[in-house]
């Protein structure tokens, strides 16, 4: 009797390839190559200080939130820029994983920058795998209790930014996770920085140190404003509505440099409300 | 330097294109699927061919997006079986006492078991080779690789000795 696996081996091979075949992997050799060319263009002018305009022109295809930034500012802002650094997709069985990492492009304060970035990278990290684990604990225990696996929903993971304010004066962006499983979820996380000073602007920094009460006064006389005038509904403060701001309040400011408060879906107001801004002015005016 | 690596990969590519289809194959079970797969691998691998530096690995580096290709296809494929798939892919052969053959067996394990088991014994790669290609360490292939021979000795009911 012939050996087994001599018999397996031989059926592999046994395969034939499909006259196309050929064409096919010349074509993708040259497809290839294209790309290649194009990522190393990206690359290159994305490091090159001096080609501004070239600069300018691919980060507006590369991120049309770059691009509104970008337009709204009379002078290109060349103190700091957010590139997108990393643009991956996973899409698997249990996962459908989207991410646009942003990074900080800071002249003048490296340090500031490294931080900043360091920060965005391990929280996405993070926020990865912990979706990873839901995942699988999720998958298990819909497995355990009766479910197909074939019919599992996969989770759907989309991590991106948003540029909120661009001038001389300030940076401002927003992370976004979106966790999709039965209903959507997204997280901010925050970024304000101050470009003259090199350091991440506070809420004490813009309303003094009195910010707490003046924010949670506007905050909440808009609460009441809004439940006048509309029909939204806020939970009542005893029942886990608006009370305070925390010390590490979520805010962004606006391309007016308006700081807009921002509090997640079900952290004020019922789900269905999602997610609620308000923009607080300056008490002498914006900047 | 660079330039040469370049050119080594598509050279490389060039001459073991029927390999390469075979593996790819050997997941999606159907012409056209493989086709795509193959496409797609060297698609991505020349466009990220900046990355790599040494030469020595070109052949590992490859087959592990190759692979990494045909599992996605693999996936997607069990759950979306298009109808003229099926014409290639015949029940398994049963022989005598309806034991499965070695090559249909093959097919019944997991897909990582599946990739150790093809690259190890029909593209006779080294198990270094092999946990490069699919990125584990050499002790996981190696127990990976007992735990799939033993699958396939109770699948084949032989004793399938390497």
């Amino acid at each position: 009797m012939k050996d087994p696996w001599q018999q397996a081996k031989a059926r592999y091979q046994a395969e034939e390839c499909p006259p196309e075949l050929e064409f096919a992997v010349a074509s993708a050799l040259r497809a290839g190559e294209r790309k290649r060319k194009q990522r190393r263009l990206i690359r290159r002018s994305l490091s090159a200080v001096f080609s501004t305009c070239a600069c300018f022109m691919l980060l507006v295809n590369v991120s049309p939130n770059f691009a509104r930034a970008v337009s709204q500012v009379p002078v290109l802002a060349d103190l700091a820029r957010v590139v997108t650094v990393a643009e991956y997709k996973v899409e698997d069985r249990d996962h459908l994983i989207d991410v646009r990492l942003p990074a900080l492009e800071l002249k003048g304060a490296t340090d500031l920058e490294q931080r900043i970035n360091t920060e965005i990278s391990t929280r996405i990290d993070q926020v990865l795998q912990e979706a990873e684990d839901r995942a699988r604990e999720t998958k298990q225990a819909y497995v355990e209790t009766g479910g197909n696996p074939d019919d599992f929903m996969p989770i759907a993971i989309t991590v991106d930014y948003e540029i909120k304010c661009q001038n001389h004066q300030y940076l401002s962006f927003v992370l976004t996770k979106t966790e999709t499983l039965a209903s959507a979820y997204t997280e901010y996380y925050t970024y304000n920085i101050d470009l003259q000073a090199g350091k991440e602007i506070t809420l004490r920094d813009l309303f003094g140190s009195d910010y707490k009460s003046i924010i949670n006064t506007a905050v909440s006389e808009e609460i009441a404003r809004r439940s006048q005038e509309s029909d939204m509904i806020y939970f009542a403060p005893e029942q886990g509505g608006f009370q305070t701001i925390a010390d590490d309040q979520r805010f962004y400011l606006d391309r007016d440099g308006t700081p807009v408060i921002v509090f997640e879906k079900y952290e004020i107001a019922p789900g269905y409300m999602g997610e609620q801004e308000f923009p607080v002015p300056l008490p002498g005016g914006t900047q | 330097m660079e330039y040469s690596i370049r050119q080594q990969l598509s050279q490389y590519i060039v001459e073991h294109q029927e390999e390469f289809y075979r593996l790819a194959y050997s997941y999606v079970k159907n012409r056209d699927a493989a086709l795509d797969v193959v496409q797609e691998s060297i698609v991505k691998a020349l466009s990220r061919s900046d990355t790599i530096r040494q030469p020595d690995y070109l052949k590992t580096w490859f087959y592990r997006i190759l692979l990494n290709e045909s599992m996605n296809h693999y996936r997607q494929g069990r759950r979306l079986v298009p109808l003229d798939t099926l014409p290639d892919t015949p029940a398994p052969a049963g022989d005598h006492a309806g034991r499965l053959d070695l090559y249909a067996a093959i097919d019944r394990l997991s897909p990582q078991e599946q990739a150790i088991i093809r690259l190890r014994f029909f593209e006779d790669m080294k198990l270094e080779e092999v946990a490069q290609v699919t990125g584990t360490n050499l002790n996981t292939v190696k127990s990976r690789l007992y735990k799939s021979l033993r699958k396939l000795r109770e699948l084949t009911g032989e004793e399938v000795s390497t």
